[in-house]
């Protein structure tokens, strides 16, 4: 039997998941994830490795972000290519230079979109299993694309009952003895936590990583930064080694969404075909995905009178979608402070031991 | 869409137990499979849940369908969700929580649909017609009914036959279709069209007003049978029209080049069209088509009311 937990949290005028299941109900209703355009966030747009003297061109909600390094190495990011006499136009995301405020950290260049003023490291995500200088071999590093609207993309993620239809060849499917789902919130993340009891072991733990039993237990967070459309996906595996993966879903458009990935498995032994093929099988997965996600994505373009349907299984993916549209409407207000450190060590939340 | 009109979205063959089939009426995306017992079931092709699409799912052994994304389960014939099989055990579901379903009814080889379930089913074709066959055409459902009508030769080829400018019978209401009979020449050494005094054979060309579905008559000048065919077309996704098909060559055909007919396939459905010769297609046997749809659709106002 499924069992649903949630630590009881304090609850204050402040919290955005209201308790009137009413009108809660009625926001989780009212997702249209095209509309929202999230700002004063740091996206990490690019892998450290990918910016070097020429400008890469990136895109957050279509606003260009061109990249390059300086002699000296530090990174550059503008609002308009170097080479472009042309650009007549300048956001108020840049300064008087059209610069953007920029930030190298865990092996990503990362660009704030927002009021520059308000550019602060101390805004940047906790990805407690990435070094904060980098330097991931290019194996465990990737790019690729999902054809639909980044919340979507973050949605399917934090669901992780869809990884046992669409992804069962590769992470194994649904058969287990007992699932758990814990989730919790602050006003800038949520994370979920899933417990499986007994499930049949992923494919490829079997076929790459030296895994022969025919269960194993399963506990997997999915932690989502919600601003700059970021996640952790961490599961641990018994047998098995863990999985440490960052999801960055950087909405270049309102209807794509580009993730550089980092899929650290220095956690695995050199020796262990595991620690090789775990990074690539993104590929697949994203496709598989990409699948579902992108027929779904215009069915979330226009208002639609019909009320999704939910399961206690959706509990994560519904308070995702209240929190976004919070987050959204207070900066509709004009309120774009942060009410929560997203910057604060969050291995104790996710249950990361540094091994 | 009209609710209680019959739409043929498929040929029996394109539908399977083994994998769902997506096909539009209009913008309406719907999936098809056979259930357990062979029966056709057709669901919107939209889960209720997130909204992907059924037809990427797959047919269970009970005949239910299964959607890719999360494992929703669905019952075909009422589109009642049966089970979420992450939800270990026994569950009941509220009666809301269902697909859409739509009427079926399979008959001559044709999958027809109708937005309410609980029309009555349309009368029986018959025996499937033999040759049969699917083409996706990028022009517009009245587009291509008109375009049947002012030059089949656009839209289809009947070995051997060329299709006249000249109408027997130009295009008149009989019984609830729209019909008319054009004059065609065997494709052989002959004087053109506009200097020949006798025309070998005649293709009628019978129209339902509103679904477009269409018999299509090929007579010889004795008035025996060479080709019967039902022309199928249904508004899709994106302006598109699908056109299912069937046919039968008549088995008794005196002369040389009825017999000919025989060779290879007798009726091609075109999936391209020549945009340039339809651009210049002059509207003539269609002209007016549309007031007669409409007249029809005035006499069968008042029937439906009073059904």
């Amino acid at each position: 039997m499924l069992d649903i937990h949630e630590k009881p949290e304090p609850t204050t005028h402040d919290d955005p998941i209201t308790s009137d299941p009413r009108e809660f109900a009625s926001r989780v209703n009212s997702w249209m994830p095209h509309d929202l355009m999230l700002i004063d966030a740091w996206f990490p747009l690019a892998h450290s490795f990918a910016v070097g003297k020429k400008p890469v061109r990136r895109a957050v909600y279509s606003q260009p972000f061109f990249l390059w390094r300086e002699a000296n190495g530090n990174v550059i990011a503008a609002e308009t290519h170097p080479n472009d006499m042309l650009a007549a136009t300048k956001s108020e995301y840049t300064d008087a230079d059209g610069r953007y405020p920029v930030i190298e950290k865990y092996g990503y260049v990362w660009g704030w979109l927002g009021n520059p003023d308000n550019a602060a490291p101390e805004h940047i995500p906790s990805l407690p299993y990435l070094p904060e200088d980098g330097g991931l071999p290019l194996h465990m590093l990737g790019t690729v694309r999902f054809d639909c609207c980044a919340p979507l993309s973050l949605e399917n993620l934090i669901d992780l009952t869809h990884a046992d239809f669409i992804h069962a060849d590769v992470v194994g499917d649904e058969k287990m003895d007992k699932e758990t789902v814990e989730v919790f919130h602050d006003s800038e993340t949520i994370t979920m936590v899933r417990t499986c009891v007994n499930k049949s072991v992923a494919p490829i733990m079997k076929v790459f990583g030296g895994v022969r039993d025919d269960v194993q237990q399963v506990r997997q967070v999915i932690r989502i930064y919600l601003r700059s459309h970021a996640a952790i996906a961490y599961g641990r595996f018994s047998p098995g080694d863990n999985v440490q993966l960052f999801h960055p879903c950087v909405p270049e458009t309102r209807d794509r969404t580009r993730l550089d990935y980092a899929m650290n498995t220095s956690n695995v032994k050199k020796t262990n075909p595991f620690r090789y093929m775990m990074p690539k099988a993104s590929y697949k997965v994203s496709r598989q995905d990409s699948s579902m996600t992108s027929p779904q994505s215009p069915r979330y373009m226009q208002p639609e009178k019909r009320k999704d349907l939910h399961s206690p299984l959706d509990e994560a993916g519904q308070k995702y979608r209240v929190l976004m549209l919070s987050l959204a409407e207070r900066q509709a207000n004009g309120d774009y402070a942060y009410r929560d450190n997203v910057s604060a060590d969050c291995s104790e939340i996710i249950g990361y031991d540094g091994k | 869409m009209t609710e209680a009109v019959w739409w043929a979205v498929a040929r029996s063959e394109e539908v399977s137990a083994d994998k769902p089939l997506n096909v539009d009426l209009g913008d309406q995306p719907i999936v098809l499979w056979r259930d357990a017992n062979g029966v056709v079931r057709a669901l919107e092709d939209r889960c209720p849940h997130r909204r992907a699409p059924l037809s990427l799912g797959c047919i269970l052994g009970s005949g239910a369908i299964q959607c890719g994304y999360h494992g929703w389960t669905y019952d075909g014939e009422t589109g009642r969700l049966i089970n979420i099989p992450n939800l270990k055990g026994e569950r009941k579901y509220p009666p809301v929580y269902k697909a859409k379903p739509f009427g079926v009814h399979e008959s001559g080889g044709f999958v027809r649909l109708c937005a309410d379930v609980k029309a009555p089913p349309p009368a029986d074709d018959g025996d499937a017609l033999p040759l049969s066959g699917t083409a996706t055409v990028a022009l517009q459902h009245e587009q291509y009914v008109d375009a049947l009508f002012d030059d089949p030769s656009l839209l289809i080829s009947i070995k051997g036959v060329r299709f006249s400018p000249y109408l027997f019978a130009e295009l008149t209401e009989q019984e609830g279709q729209l019909m008319l009979e054009r004059s065609c020449q065997w494709a052989s050494p002959h004087w053109p069209a506009p200097f020949s005094s006798e025309f070998p054979l005649s293709l009628r060309i019978a129209s339902d007003a509103v679904t477009g579905e269409t018999d299509l008559t090929l007579l010889d000048d004795e008035f025996n049978l060479l080709l019967h065919a039902t022309l199928a077309p249904v508004p899709a996704a994106r302006g598109v029209t699908q056109v299912r098909w069937r046919a039968v060559l008549s088995p008794e055909r005196s002369g040389l080049q009825s017999k000919i007919m025989g060779v290879g396939t007798p009726l091609k459905v075109h999936e391209n069209i020549d945009g340039a010769a339809l651009r210049v297609l002059k509207p003539s046997a269609s002209i007016h088509a549309n007031d007669l749809r409409e007249k029809i659709a005035a006499r069968s106002a008042p029937q439906d009311e009073v059904a």
